[in-house]
């Protein structure tokens, strides 16, 4: 009985994180296009895209590699959600997460884009290589900011476990935003780059490298990319409002603060362009790591 | 379930209701006509509001839009990326030029008309035809998408031999991989 | 008989049947060179147990062999890797010359392995150490290729460790009259502090060389690329690991005297962080596979140091941990190279490429071993990593966890272009002859590949033995308190459970694996890879479209300060001064009787003003 809670409990998040990452990503695009002074595509635009994804065929392979590449990033999205807290007190979403680990999210979060990587080397498109090189060079710049965030907020809170983190900002009273700022800054900096609007959208850059490592992966491959990646944002989205906004206690709530939070790089990126890659990472290297070391002092005094 | 045949076409109608709200976009900017799209797709048209958007590589597209003339050297690229496309696809003959040659009807490094050599879905005439016409012609293809009816590429697909010995007339060396989807 | 004399006469006895037969008959070289690793190590496992020693006196001094906890741990990885590798080397020196040297080299190098992890007593430990240098020396030098440069560069460093050893070994003998490693231990506190410094830096240069620690790796990158591939699994997986073994054993059971967070520690911890970062950058900048594996190695025994640097229980156990899954993962990587070498002849990345559908079961046992390389759950180099992360932030080390964190991530990348340049990407015509390697080669990769996928998720098969031998050292024990048999727990007590994520990794990927895999497998028919969305174009058969040259160039331009320093040409400006030097001694000893004279009387006259001073009379 117990485990067929947990399973329809999995299954329930697994189709909130779709439903909710597909609607944000209709919304950027609305907002996108009333930015630019356009009416923009319906909120739901995204569904259809997906389902016509779904509906077209898919004749061909260059391997099996290539198959398996979005394969690995739905198992690490699905995955990752899976330890990732959706409420506070649990509720209709018992995951794993209340044995998770900070650190090792970190790490499991890496799985499905190296997999996706190996997926789009198979395809022999150049265009692809290039993305992922470029890809993993970025996050070789945003990934120092943000864990020195995440390493100021262990120090603080002598936790690394998630749950640990939000159970401290229940009983201090204030958000970790608040209570650590120079660790929400660093991170919220990194996360211009996690999330790859502009100015960081080098790895999938349209005009420049037709679309990067998506470049050979059309109908259910490019489906099964589009909707794990709906599901990843979900789940930063919601690993971001857990470890500094606290959390949220119904879904109302964290739809709520996952769209503010939502907003920052969708906002910047709206009015940027593009950087080249090494700006990219230069970029990460400066405030960003400027606010981390702040954030590491500030923690270790206080 | 699937297999049967009134569910199967239920599932068409949902299908064909998706494909005519979501046209990806693959704008092969082959002649003059291409100047008209980015303000179609930018803020004073926004073909975005459609459904219609971008696509960056033939894998991804829905339809394939030859904008304009189509010189004889570039006929084998866009046959090439259309065979790379992914059913179902569809193909909008843009301008004039796609039709019946326009203003390049006596040159001799152009073809004259596109349906001998691709199944184009949709033309949109005009030289060159405006954003609003443009739009009318995606709105078109929508249509016939919705009632089932632009089957180019399996027109394509039936009488390939027809097309093939189009193509080979224009194209002297002709090293191409088999089209087998 | 003691059964630890009859191994090692099995092993010597084996060195020297292999060596003569290889001049008679080839099978039954092949066939004693097995016989002489698999014998020992079953023997080993069955018939030593932990605590058993032998006692002998060689020419008046006290000699003692056993084995301990400690040691068993680095056993493992040297009989295990050991006896995979050389099956895994009959395989694939075939049709070499020299073979018969080849192996009995190799027999002598796990011999003096061995040797090390059971030597009670210095004199031995440096006996056996020095035969670990010899014949790993002479492995670099087998193919004949640019020995000048590499094999010297080995040579000088090693000799500069082992003089240096030597020196912490005289000192102490001198101190202690005694030369059992556990009298050092114990005497050590009463040593005065000049001494208690002197002796752990000396033996950490020793230790240091071997493990390529900054600034001693200098050799490494060359002597791993340049060794026959089958021994460099050895010499990256184990060989390097005797020198972590002489760091902890010694270091640590001498620093621990030194309190915890004591500068001479964070060095050690700070030098292996550098080396950790800069490992890792010059193992992106490689084209050769050798060449950016050995980097790697560097890097990764970077870690190690870390881990034994800052000392505390999970600390060591993190650094144990990835010890010997290092020896896994490097050693299954660097047979996959040599696989590779074999069957296409180079080890370029910018040459080889798309050998994923040819050599299937080479690319499955890489994919694995970079998995665990870069630390990605559920295989065993995340728990490693891991635990390292947590008692760097649990011991207040915050800038050296972003140090490591940087530089793990960074190896990301390094993982990509290894399996980019070799497996993926296009497929050219000039590689379609490459078969898959014969089975010999590739069912070791395989085991080694399912043994970091077990240790990953029971992490306790090797934890156990690795707390028994910290307990040995005098750590608390640290079972029950930072791991279980599938559960890890951190300073803080908060937790993973390792058992239900592999559950839900497993079932979620079966789900997809039937769902997308198999379904779209079947139905979607194989196109090559130069039907690629090319604007259009039909690329041609012969043209090559593969990415593969300046593949990071946009993030080493990003780090270009970091990587202008090289200590290379510090050493090599050494080199030359010293070089001036010895030009300057040689003039000095002109060869004429009549000079020698005059310095002998200069030296008198400078020893009769300075006699005061010097001898304090
Ligand atoms: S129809 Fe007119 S605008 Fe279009 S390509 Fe032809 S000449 Fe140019």
């Amino acid at each position: 009985m117990e485990l067929l809670t947990h399973i329809l409990g999995a299954i329930a998040t697994v189709i909130l994180a779709f439903v909710v990452g597909m609607s944000y990503g209709g919304i950027v695009r609305k907002i996108t296009a009333r930015v630019h002074n356009r009416i923009g595509p319906p909120w739901y635009q995204n569904f259809i895209d997906a389902f016509k994804l779904y509906g077209k065929t898919t004749a061909i392979h260059h391997g099996w590699m290539q198959i398996m590449g979005p394969a690995f990033l739905m198992v690490s999205s699905v995955v990752t959600l899976m330890f990732i807290p959706v409420l506070t007190n649990g509720g209709w979403f018992p995951n794993l997460n209340f044995e998770g680990d900070l650190i090792f999210l970190l790490y499991l979060m890496v799985f499905g884009p190296l997999g996706m990587a190996l997926g789009a080397g198979q395809t022999g498109n150049p265009n692809s290589a290039i993305g992922v090189t470029r890809g993993l060079s970025q996050m070789v710049g945003f990934e120092i900011p943000w864990v020195m965030a995440l390493v100021a907020l262990m120090i603080q809170f002598d936790t690394t476990s998630i749950t640990g983190l939000m159970e401290a900002q229940a009983q201090s009273g204030t958000w970790n935003m608040f209570s650590s700022p120079f660790a929400f800054i660093a991170a919220v900096l990194a996360m211009l780059g996690m999330f790859r609007y502009s100015p960081f959208d080098i790895v999938g850059a349209p005009t420049e490298l037709a679309s990067g490592p998506v470049s050979e992966n059309g109908g259910k491959y490019l489906f099964t990319m589009m909707s794990s990646g709906s599901i990843f944002a979900f789940v930063k989205l919601t690993l971001y409002v857990d470890i500094f906004m606290g959390g949220a206690d119904n879904l109302v709530i964290l739809l709520l603060k996952t769209f503010s939070i939502y907003m920052i790089p969708v906002l910047y990126g709206i009015v940027s362009p593009r950087y080249r890659t090494e700006q990219a990472i230069r970029f990460f290297w400066g405030w960003p790591l400027f606010f981390g070391v702040l954030a590491l002092i500030y923690a270790s005094i206080f | 379930m699937i297999n049967d045949k009134n569910s199967q076409k239920i599932v068409d109608i949902i299908q064909n209701w998706a494909r005519k709200q979501s046209i990806w976009v693959l704008a092969y900017g082959t002649g003059c006509g291409a100047i008209e799209i980015p303000p179609t797709m930018t803020s004073r048209y926004d073909a975005e509001r459609l459904g219609v958007r971008g696509a960056a590589t033939p894998r991804q597209a829905d339809v394939l839009l030859i904008t304009g003339y189509l010189t004889t050297k570039t006929l084998k690229r866009v046959i090439r990326v259309y065979e790379q496309m992914q059913d179902p696809k569809y193909v909008i003959g843009f301008g004039s030029c796609t039709i019946n040659g326009g203003m390049y009807y006596d040159s001799y490094n152009t073809i004259k008309v596109l349906d001998k050599y691709l199944p184009v879905d949709v033309y949109i005439n005009g030289c060159m035809p405006r954003p609003e016409s443009v739009l009318a012609g995606f709105g078109k293809l929508q249509e016939l998408i919705g009632n089932g009816e632009a089957n180019g590429a399996t027109k394509y697909k039936e009488n390939l031999e027809w097309y093939r010995a189009n193509q080979k007339k224009i194209i002297p060396n002709w090293v191409m991989p088999e089209y087998n989807w | 008989m003691e059964m630890i004399y009859l191994i090692f006469i099995i092993f010597l006895g084996g060195a020297v049947a292999t060596y003569l037969l290889g001049k008679i008959n080839g099978v039954l070289r092949d066939i004693t060179f097995l016989a002489t690793l698999i014998v020992p190590a079953v023997l080993f496992y069955t018939q030593v147990s932990i605590g058993q020693t032998v006692d002998f006196s060689m020419s008046g001094m006290n000699l003692q062999w056993g084995i301990t906890d400690f040691g068993y741990i680095f056993a493992y990885i040297v009989l295990g890797l050991g006896v995979l590798a050389g099956i895994y080397a009959v395989a694939a020196m075939k049709g070499k010359e020299n073979l018969g040297f080849f192996y009995s080299n190799y027999i002598l190098s796990i011999m003096a392995m061995m040797g090390i992890l059971f030597s009670r007593d210095l004199v031995s430990f440096f006996i056996f150490w020095e035969i670990m240098t010899w014949s790993s020396y002479l492995m670099v030098v087998f193919s004949g290729k640019d020995v000048q440069k590499v094999g010297i560069k080995y040579f000088i460093f090693s000799a500069v460790g082992a003089y240096a050893m030597l020196m912490a070994i005289v000192t102490t003998y001198s101190l202690t009259g005694s030369m059992m490693i556990d009298s050092l231990v114990t005497a050590y506190p009463g040593f005065d502090f000049s001494m208690q410094l002197l002796i752990p830096i000396l033996l950490l240069i020793g230790f240091g060389v071997k493990s390529a620690m900054m600034p001693l790796h200098v050799w490494a990158s060359g002597s791993y690329s340049h060794a026959p591939m089958a021994y460099t699994a050895v010499f990256s997986g184990a060989l390097s690991k005797m020198g972590i073994y002489g760091m902890i054993i010694v270091i640590v059971s001498l620093v621990s005297q030194i309190p915890e967070g004591h500068w001479f520690r964070e060095v050690i911890a700070w030098l292996g962080g550098i080396t950790a970062v800069g490992g890792t950058l010059w193992a992106v900048a490689q084209d050769d596979a050798k060449k950016l594996l050995a980097y790697s190695s560097v890097a990764q025994l970077g870690y190690i140091i870390v881990g034994v640097g800052v000392g505390t229980p999970l600390a060591m156990l993190a650094a144990l941990f990835m010890a010997v899954m290092h020896g896994l993962f490097k050693g299954t990587l660097f047979m996959a190279v040599g696989a590779i070498e074999k069957q296409t002849g180079t080890t370029n990345f910018t040459e080889v490429t798309g050998l994923i559908r040819k050599m299937p079961l080479t690319f499955l046992a890489s994919l694995m071993s970079i998995i665990a390389l870069a630390g990605i759950p559920p295989l065993g180099g995340f728990i490693g990593k891991w635990m390292l992360y947590e008692s760097l932030v649990g011991s207040d080390h915050y800038m050296l966890v972003i140090v490591v964190f940087f530089s793990s991530t960074a190896a990301f990348l390094y993982c990509y272009k290894f399996l980019f340049g070799f497996f993926l990407g296009q497929e050219e015509p000039e590689w379609a002859h490459v078969k898959e390697a014969p089975a010999m080669m590739v069912v070791p990769m395989i085991i080694m590949a399912i043994g970091s996928f077990i240790l990953g998720v029971f992490p306790g098969l090797i934890l156990n033995p690795i707390d028994a031998g910290l307990q040995e050292l005098g750590y608390a024990s640290t079972q029950g308190r930072y791991w279980e048999m599938s559960m890890l727990f951190n300073e803080w007590g908060d937790k993973v459970v390792l058992q239900p994520i592999l559950y839900t990794i497993i079932a979620v990927f079966v789900f997809f694996f039937v769902f997308v895999v198999a379904k779209n497998f079947k139905k979607t028919r194989y196109v090559s890879t130069k039907d690629i969305s090319s604007s259009g174009e039909i690329p041609k058969a012969h043209e090559n479209l593969t990415f593969s040259r300046g593949f990071f160039q946009p993030f080493l331009r990003a780090v270009e300060p970091l990587m202008k320093h090289q200590i290379d040409p510090l050493y090599t400006g050494f080199g030359r001064g010293m070089e001036a030097i010895f030009d300057f001694v040689r003039r000095i000893y002109t060869g004429n009787g009549q000079t020698y004279a005059l310095y002998a009387i200069i030296f008198a006259v400078l020893l009769l003003i300075f006699k005061n001073q010097l001898f304090g009379l």
